[in-house]
Protein backbone atom coordinates (compact mmCIF):
# COMPACT_ATOMS: atom_id res chain seq x y z
CA UNK A 1 0.00 0.00 0.00
CA UNK A 2 2.00 2.94 -1.18
CA UNK A 3 1.85 5.57 -4.09
CA UNK A 4 4.37 4.66 -7.30
CA UNK A 5 6.39 6.23 -7.50
CA UNK A 6 6.69 8.01 -3.63
CA UNK A 7 8.67 10.84 -5.10
CA UNK A 8 7.98 12.75 -8.09
CA UNK A 9 9.94 15.48 -9.82
CA UNK A 10 7.76 17.88 -12.24
CA UNK A 11 7.37 21.67 -13.54
CA UNK A 12 5.13 24.06 -12.92
CA UNK A 13 2.17 23.86 -15.35
CA UNK A 14 2.66 19.40 -15.51
CA UNK A 15 -0.19 17.42 -15.20
CA UNK A 16 -0.21 14.39 -12.45
CA UNK A 17 -2.72 11.82 -12.60
CA UNK A 18 -2.85 9.19 -9.73
CA UNK A 19 -4.28 6.20 -10.49
CA UNK A 20 -6.13 3.91 -7.63
CA UNK A 21 -4.73 0.57 -8.24
CA UNK A 22 -5.38 -1.07 -4.76
CA UNK A 23 -9.24 -2.14 -4.01
CA UNK A 24 -9.88 -0.26 -0.97
CA UNK A 25 -10.17 3.28 -1.25
CA UNK A 26 -7.44 6.11 -1.55
CA UNK A 27 -6.95 10.03 -1.46
CA UNK A 28 -4.03 12.57 -2.28
CA UNK A 29 -3.95 14.82 0.20
CA UNK A 30 -1.41 17.83 1.36
CA UNK A 31 -3.53 20.63 3.33
CA UNK A 32 -0.96 23.24 3.50
CA UNK A 33 -0.64 22.96 -0.51
CA UNK A 34 -4.59 22.82 -0.64
CA UNK A 35 -4.48 19.86 -2.56
CA UNK A 36 -7.51 17.03 -2.36
CA UNK A 37 -8.15 14.44 -4.37
CA UNK A 38 -11.32 13.48 -2.54
CA UNK A 39 -11.55 9.59 -1.41
CA UNK A 40 -10.95 7.69 -5.03
CA UNK A 41 -12.40 4.45 -5.49
CA UNK A 42 -10.54 0.99 -6.74
CA UNK A 43 -9.44 2.61 -10.63
CA UNK A 44 -10.34 5.83 -10.14
CA UNK A 45 -8.49 8.41 -11.64
CA UNK A 46 -7.53 12.16 -10.02
CA UNK A 47 -5.47 14.69 -12.11
CA UNK A 48 -4.01 17.85 -10.69
CA UNK A 49 -1.93 20.26 -12.35
CA UNK A 50 1.59 21.25 -10.68
CA UNK A 51 1.93 24.93 -9.44
CA UNK A 52 4.46 26.63 -6.94
CA UNK A 53 7.77 25.36 -6.33
CA UNK A 54 9.63 23.34 -3.70
CA UNK A 55 8.60 20.12 -1.99
CA UNK A 56 4.88 19.35 -1.59
CA UNK A 57 4.71 16.23 0.88
CA UNK A 58 1.50 14.67 0.39
CA UNK A 59 -0.54 11.71 2.20
CA UNK A 60 -3.43 9.63 1.72
CA UNK A 61 -6.02 10.87 4.06
CA UNK A 62 -7.33 7.41 4.97
CA UNK A 63 -3.71 5.72 5.62
CA UNK A 64 -1.44 8.16 6.71
CA UNK A 65 1.21 5.25 6.09
CA UNK A 66 0.76 6.43 2.48
CA UNK A 67 3.33 9.06 2.19
CA UNK A 68 4.71 10.63 -0.87
CA UNK A 69 6.43 13.58 -2.04
CA UNK A 70 5.85 15.81 -5.42
CA UNK A 71 8.97 18.11 -6.36
CA UNK A 72 8.48 21.41 -8.21
CA UNK A 73 12.15 22.18 -9.96
CA UNK B 1 11.73 -56.18 14.76
CA UNK B 2 14.72 -54.31 14.66
CA UNK B 3 14.11 -51.27 17.07
CA UNK B 4 17.40 -49.57 15.99
CA UNK B 5 15.45 -48.52 12.54
CA UNK B 6 12.02 -48.52 13.65
CA UNK B 7 12.70 -45.62 16.01
CA UNK B 8 13.07 -43.31 13.75
CA UNK B 9 10.34 -43.79 11.32
CA UNK B 10 8.33 -43.21 14.54
CA UNK B 11 9.57 -39.56 14.72
CA UNK B 12 9.63 -39.76 11.18
CA UNK B 13 5.76 -39.46 10.71
CA UNK B 14 4.43 -36.83 12.66
CA UNK B 15 7.17 -34.56 10.30
CA UNK B 16 5.77 -36.04 7.15
CA UNK B 17 1.39 -35.12 7.97
CA UNK B 18 3.44 -31.41 8.33
CA UNK B 19 4.78 -31.42 5.50
CA UNK B 20 1.87 -32.49 3.16
CA UNK B 21 -0.02 -29.80 4.90
CA UNK B 22 -3.28 -29.94 6.94
CA UNK B 23 -3.99 -26.54 6.49
CA UNK B 24 -7.24 -24.81 5.54
CA UNK B 25 -9.19 -25.94 1.87
CA UNK B 26 -9.91 -22.98 -0.66
CA UNK B 27 -13.84 -22.94 0.53
CA UNK B 28 -12.47 -22.72 3.85
CA UNK B 29 -9.50 -19.99 3.46
CA UNK B 30 -12.96 -17.94 1.69
CA UNK B 31 -14.49 -18.40 4.93
CA UNK B 32 -12.15 -17.35 7.15
CA UNK B 33 -11.23 -13.90 4.83
CA UNK B 34 -14.49 -13.38 5.21
CA UNK B 35 -14.90 -13.38 8.64
CA UNK B 36 -11.84 -11.89 9.61
CA UNK B 37 -12.93 -8.67 7.79
CA UNK B 38 -16.42 -8.85 9.28
CA UNK B 39 -14.69 -9.14 12.75
CA UNK B 40 -12.91 -5.85 12.43
CA UNK B 41 -16.17 -3.92 10.48
CA UNK B 42 -17.77 -5.14 13.72
CA UNK B 43 -15.21 -3.92 16.05
CA UNK B 44 -15.00 -0.92 14.02
CA UNK B 45 -18.21 0.37 14.12
CA UNK B 46 -18.70 -0.20 17.91
CA UNK B 47 -15.67 2.08 17.80
CA UNK B 48 -17.38 4.68 15.97
CA UNK B 49 -20.15 5.08 17.77
CA UNK B 50 -18.48 5.02 21.67
CA UNK B 51 -14.93 6.39 21.11
CA UNK B 52 -15.13 10.79 21.80
CA UNK B 53 -11.52 10.78 19.84
CA UNK B 54 -11.90 11.66 16.56
CA UNK B 55 -8.33 9.85 15.37
CA UNK B 56 -9.84 6.49 16.40
CA UNK B 57 -13.07 7.23 14.71
CA UNK B 58 -11.08 8.08 11.64
CA UNK B 59 -9.44 4.82 12.39
CA UNK B 60 -12.56 2.80 12.94
CA UNK B 61 -13.98 4.46 9.91
CA UNK B 62 -11.02 3.49 7.54
CA UNK B 63 -11.21 -0.30 9.20
CA UNK B 64 -14.85 -0.56 7.77
CA UNK B 65 -14.58 1.11 4.60
CA UNK B 66 -11.01 -1.20 4.02
CA UNK B 67 -12.62 -4.41 5.20
CA UNK B 68 -15.67 -4.08 3.85
CA UNK B 69 -14.10 -3.39 0.36
CA UNK B 70 -12.04 -6.84 0.69
CA UNK B 71 -15.03 -8.96 1.75
CA UNK B 72 -16.52 -7.41 -1.45
CA UNK B 73 -13.80 -8.01 -3.93
CA UNK B 74 -13.81 -11.66 -1.50
CA UNK B 75 -17.13 -11.92 -2.16
CA UNK B 76 -17.39 -11.76 -6.19
CA UNK B 77 -14.41 -13.77 -6.34
CA UNK B 78 -15.64 -16.51 -4.59
CA UNK B 79 -18.30 -16.35 -6.59
CA UNK B 80 -16.88 -16.28 -10.01
CA UNK B 81 -14.61 -19.14 -8.78
CA UNK B 82 -17.38 -20.93 -7.94
CA UNK B 83 -16.26 -21.63 -4.25
CA UNK B 84 -18.67 -21.74 -1.67
CA UNK B 85 -17.02 -20.64 1.69
CA UNK B 86 -16.70 -23.66 4.54
CA UNK B 87 -16.70 -22.61 7.81
CA UNK B 88 -14.16 -24.42 9.93
CA UNK B 89 -12.19 -24.11 13.30
CA UNK B 90 -10.26 -21.13 12.37
CA UNK B 91 -13.28 -18.98 11.46
CA UNK B 92 -14.71 -20.34 14.22
CA UNK B 93 -12.07 -19.35 16.40
CA UNK B 94 -11.84 -15.93 15.01
CA UNK B 95 -15.57 -15.41 15.83
CA UNK B 96 -15.03 -16.16 19.31
CA UNK B 97 -12.20 -14.10 19.97
CA UNK B 98 -13.87 -11.50 17.85
CA UNK B 99 -17.37 -11.78 20.21
CA UNK B 100 -14.76 -11.81 23.48
CA UNK B 101 -13.39 -8.17 22.51
CA UNK B 102 -17.14 -6.76 21.18
CA UNK B 103 -18.19 -7.94 24.74
CA UNK B 104 -15.15 -6.32 26.43
CA UNK B 105 -15.43 -3.37 24.63
CA UNK B 106 -19.57 -2.89 25.16
CA UNK B 107 -18.18 -2.46 29.01
CA UNK B 108 -15.88 0.14 28.43
CA UNK B 109 -16.31 3.83 28.03
CA UNK B 110 -13.80 6.95 27.55
CA UNK B 111 -9.71 6.52 27.31
CA UNK B 112 -10.36 2.88 28.84
CA UNK B 113 -12.34 2.03 25.65
CA UNK B 114 -9.76 3.48 23.39
CA UNK B 115 -7.39 1.89 24.74
CA UNK B 116 -8.80 -1.48 24.55
CA UNK B 117 -10.05 -1.19 20.79
CA UNK B 118 -6.19 0.17 19.73
CA UNK B 119 -4.50 -2.35 21.47
CA UNK B 120 -6.91 -5.07 20.52
CA UNK B 121 -6.44 -3.73 16.90
CA UNK B 122 -2.75 -3.94 17.41
CA UNK B 123 -2.53 -7.84 18.16
CA UNK B 124 -5.65 -8.51 15.73
CA UNK B 125 -3.95 -6.96 12.87
CA UNK B 126 -0.33 -8.79 14.04
CA UNK B 127 -2.16 -11.96 14.52
CA UNK B 128 -4.08 -11.65 10.62
CA UNK B 129 -0.63 -11.01 8.95
CA UNK B 130 0.67 -14.10 10.70
CA UNK B 131 -2.13 -16.18 9.62
CA UNK B 132 -1.62 -14.83 5.99
CA UNK B 133 1.98 -15.87 5.68
CA UNK B 134 2.30 -18.92 7.42
CA UNK B 135 -1.01 -20.01 6.74
CA UNK B 136 -3.40 -18.78 4.31
CA UNK B 137 -0.81 -18.06 1.55
CA UNK B 138 0.56 -21.02 1.59
CA UNK B 139 -2.31 -23.10 1.77
CA UNK B 140 -4.50 -21.44 -1.00
CA UNK B 141 -4.26 -23.66 -4.28
CA UNK B 142 -6.52 -20.99 -6.22
CA UNK B 143 -3.94 -19.07 -8.08
CA UNK B 144 -6.75 -15.95 -7.95
CA UNK B 145 -7.72 -16.96 -4.32
CA UNK B 146 -4.13 -16.12 -3.46
CA UNK B 147 -3.64 -13.38 -5.54
CA UNK B 148 -6.26 -11.71 -3.30
CA UNK B 149 -4.41 -12.51 -0.25
CA UNK B 150 -1.20 -11.26 -1.55
CA UNK B 151 -3.18 -7.94 -2.46
CA UNK B 152 -5.02 -7.57 0.80
CA UNK B 153 -1.58 -8.16 2.53
CA UNK B 154 -0.41 -4.38 2.26
CA UNK B 155 -3.52 -2.79 3.77
CA UNK B 156 -3.24 -5.13 6.71
CA UNK B 157 0.25 -4.15 7.40
CA UNK B 158 -0.81 0.19 6.81
CA UNK B 159 -3.91 -0.63 9.45
CA UNK B 160 -1.16 -2.60 11.60
CA UNK B 161 1.12 0.65 11.22
CA UNK B 162 -1.45 2.91 11.71
CA UNK B 163 -2.83 1.26 14.75
CA UNK B 164 0.69 1.51 16.10
CA UNK B 165 1.11 4.79 15.89
CA UNK B 166 -2.56 5.53 17.38
CA UNK B 167 -1.51 3.36 20.21
CA UNK B 168 1.80 5.99 21.01
CA UNK B 169 -0.36 8.82 20.59
CA UNK B 170 -2.73 7.47 23.12
CA UNK B 171 0.46 6.28 25.48
CA UNK B 172 1.51 10.02 25.49
CA UNK B 173 -1.86 11.53 25.95
CA UNK B 174 -2.50 9.10 28.65
CA UNK B 175 1.13 10.16 30.26
CA UNK B 176 0.09 13.98 30.01
CA UNK B 177 -2.69 13.67 32.69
Amino acid sequence: MKFVPERLEVAAGDRITWVNRDFVPHSVTAKEAKVESGDLAQNARWTWTAKGKGDIPYLCRLHPVMKGTIILK
Amino acid sequence: MNWKYALPILFLAPAVALAQGKGPSDPQIAHIVVTANQIDIDAGKIAKSKSKNKEVQAFAQQMITDHGAVNKQAGALAKKLGVKPEDNDISKSLKKGGAENTANLKKLSGAAFDKAYVDHEVAYHQAVLDAIDKTLIPSAQNAELKGLIEKVRPAIQAHLDHAKHLQGDLGKNAGKK
